[in-house]
């Protein structure tokens, strides 16, 4: 049995500790519900918010304060593997609004979601709390 | 005896007639758990209703990819099985009783297929099915459809460039609204089905030729096709279980197969329309001197799709083809024309309910008309295929769809006052694993 957590856990831990102010500012300023709704409209088809569960697209259960391309058992492209991005509103944000410009290489086919308010919606559900 | 009465004796008519039967015989059923499987997705994203075979935006973008999108796992295989079982009754007995099967109410296995299905290499995948057919016992080469697909930026604009090799005009396409993808996507192989009069495009030399067409999707807007087809030799139809050598002596002449669509994914509705066509010259037997008749074939047609969360889907679904046929000997010519309309909403994924018109009007220089015109009712239960509701382990990928139909005719084969005794109800069973 491991009494304290690998480096690299912790330094996850650490990151999300960090990061929880920015989920809260998304979850602040957007609306969990209407977030839900387009999840199952842009996202669902490709990715679950089950934990482990990996669709075409990786899991998306408590991704804000992970590091990027770092979840086991999916597949990533080599460009985000390499993109020592950690998920924070920020990036997702400007991830969500325009994939392919954003992270060039990466292998989701998406074609963003182009309006500011309905990322903080997206953002404020993908960071709510979870069983 | 006029014109249309000689066709309607003719090769031509008993071997279509024959396809359109095998058509219904063999299913147009498709839903494939092995696409699910080296995808990591659910039925449901790329099926309406979470059941093959009409496709969502999702499942359109799949098979114009040349059905090679994956998780990025290795290590799936490529197989999947499907068995359709059933009930039919029509309203009054049949006379003469359908080959294999009693005049009413038949219980039947209607078919058991395997498929090779999914992605073979990083740009080549496949959908080849073998059919075993329950009421005529005999296993075929049912659709088969190889493509080779690359994605490409063209101008600035993602685009995927392919090339399908394939048995059927039709199967390749990746709307929902030609004939050979068309509601009902499962009907009675006893029963009577939309009648004998059909286009040569809507099943007229399925599995019996052998094509390749090249196509280009640009700005995942824009479909363009082109191709064309060859008969394949007696002794191979033969050997692919198509009939008897003497089903098997049509030659196709010179012929193109095209397709332009336009279609457009919002997410929340997704809508397509399209023009198609195949002209061609055939042969009706080709152990004589006669010589070919001329085809031309042309259909529109368009589709919407309300997609919404996925918790309520509608869709509207519908097709025209108008066929000119020309005699090769008298140059008399004849001409069909198939409309199709159909809608569907399903709720959650799971319960469904549809509706379809179809009406075929098959005249000849005189006017006189053997067509079939009628509408059907369908209600379905899809209970697995999406994420919060999968068959039990080891089958998670497994798939089942409950349903009835009722189809209603107005005119059958040019009968009127008869045609309500093809009234025919349809109960099913339907699983892909």
């Amino acid at each position: 049995m491991r009494l304290f957590p690998s480096p690299h856990r912790m330094a996850l831990h650490l990151a999300g500790l960090l990061l929880v102010p920015a989920a809260s500012m998304a979850q602040s300023v957007g609306d969990v519900q209407k977030g839900s709704a387009l999840f199952a409209t842009h996202c669902a088809e490709c990715h679950s918010m089950k934990e482990g569960k990996h669709k075409k697209g990786p899991s998306l259960f408590l991704t804000l304060g992970t590091h990027a391309g770092q979840q086991a058992g999916f597949s990533y492209s080599d460009a985000m593997k390499a993109s020592g991005w950690t998920w924070d509103a920020d990036i997702l944000s400007k991830y969500i609004a325009n994939p392919k410009a954003a992270l060039p290489g990466g292998k989701m086919k998406y074609d963003g979601l182009a309006s500011v308010a309905e990322r903080n919606d997206l953002i404020a559900y993908l960071s709510a709390p979870r069983k | 005896m006029d014109f249309f009465n000689k066709v309607r004796n003719s090769a031509s008519w008993t071997l279509r007639a024959s396809a359109v039967l095998a058509l219904w015989v063999s299913g147009q059923a498709h839903a494939l758990p092995s696409y699910a499987r080296q995808t990591g997705m659910d039925c449901a994203a790329c099926h309406v209703g979470g059941y093959g075979p009409q496709l969502t935006p999702a499942g359109v973008r799949f098979k114009i990819g040349g059905y090679t999108d994956s998780d990025g796992q290795e290590g799936k295989v490529p197989l999947s099985g499907m068995v359709v079982g059933s009930w039919s009754h029509t309203k009054t007995d049949q006379n003469p009783p359908p080959e294999g099967a009693k005049a009413n109410n038949n219980f039947k296995m209607d078919e058991a297929s395997v498929f090779l299905a999914g992605r073979l290499t990083q740009n080549v995948g496949s959908f080849v099915q073998a059919t075993y057919d329950g009421v005529a016992k005999r296993s075929a080469l049912d659709h088969a459809d190889v493509r080779y697909a690359k994605a490409l930026e063209l101008g600035g604009k993602d685009s995927i460039l392919g090339v399908s090799i394939n048995n059927n005009p039709g199967v390749q396409d990746p709307f929902s609204t030609m004939p050979v993808w068309g509601f009902p996507y499962l009907a009675s192989p006893v029963a009577s089905g939309m009648g004998d009069a059909a286009s040569l495009i809507n099943g007229g030399l399925e599995h019996r030729v052998t094509g390749v067409s090249g196509y280009a999707f640009y700005d995942n807007s824009w479909y363009g096709e082109l191709g064309t087809y060859r008969s394949l030799s007696s002794s191979m139809q033969v050997h692919l279980g198509q009939g008897p050598v003497a089903d098997t002596n049509q030659k196709l002449g010179g012929n193109a197969y095209w397709r332009l669509g336009w279609f457009k994914d919002q997410k929340t509705q997704a809508f397509h329309l399209g023009l198609f066509g195949w002209n061609a010259k055939l042969q009706d037997d080709k152990t004589t001197t006669n010589p070919s008749n001329k085809y031309r074939d042309l259909g529109v047609d368009g589709s919407y799709q309300f997609l919404g969360t996925r918790q309520h889907v509608a869709t509207l679904n519908g097709s025209y083809i108008r066929e000119r046929k020309t005699d090769g000997g008298t140059q008399e010519t004849a001409k069909i024309n198939e409309s199709r309309l159909n809608a569907s909403y399903h709720y959650d994924q799971t319960w469904g309910a549809s509706v379809g018109l179809f009406s075929t009007k098959a005249q000849d220089d005189t006017g006189s008309d053997a067509g079939t015109r009628g509408h059907l009712l369908q209600v379905d239960w899809t209970p697995w295929g999406k994420e919060n509701s999968t068959a039990p382990a080891p089958f998670s990928a497994a798939n089942l769809r409950l349903g009835a139909q009722y189809w209603a005719y107005g005119k059958f084969n040019g009968d009127s006052a008869q045609a309500k005794n093809h009234n025919t109800v349809y109960l099913f069973a339907w699983t892909s694993f």
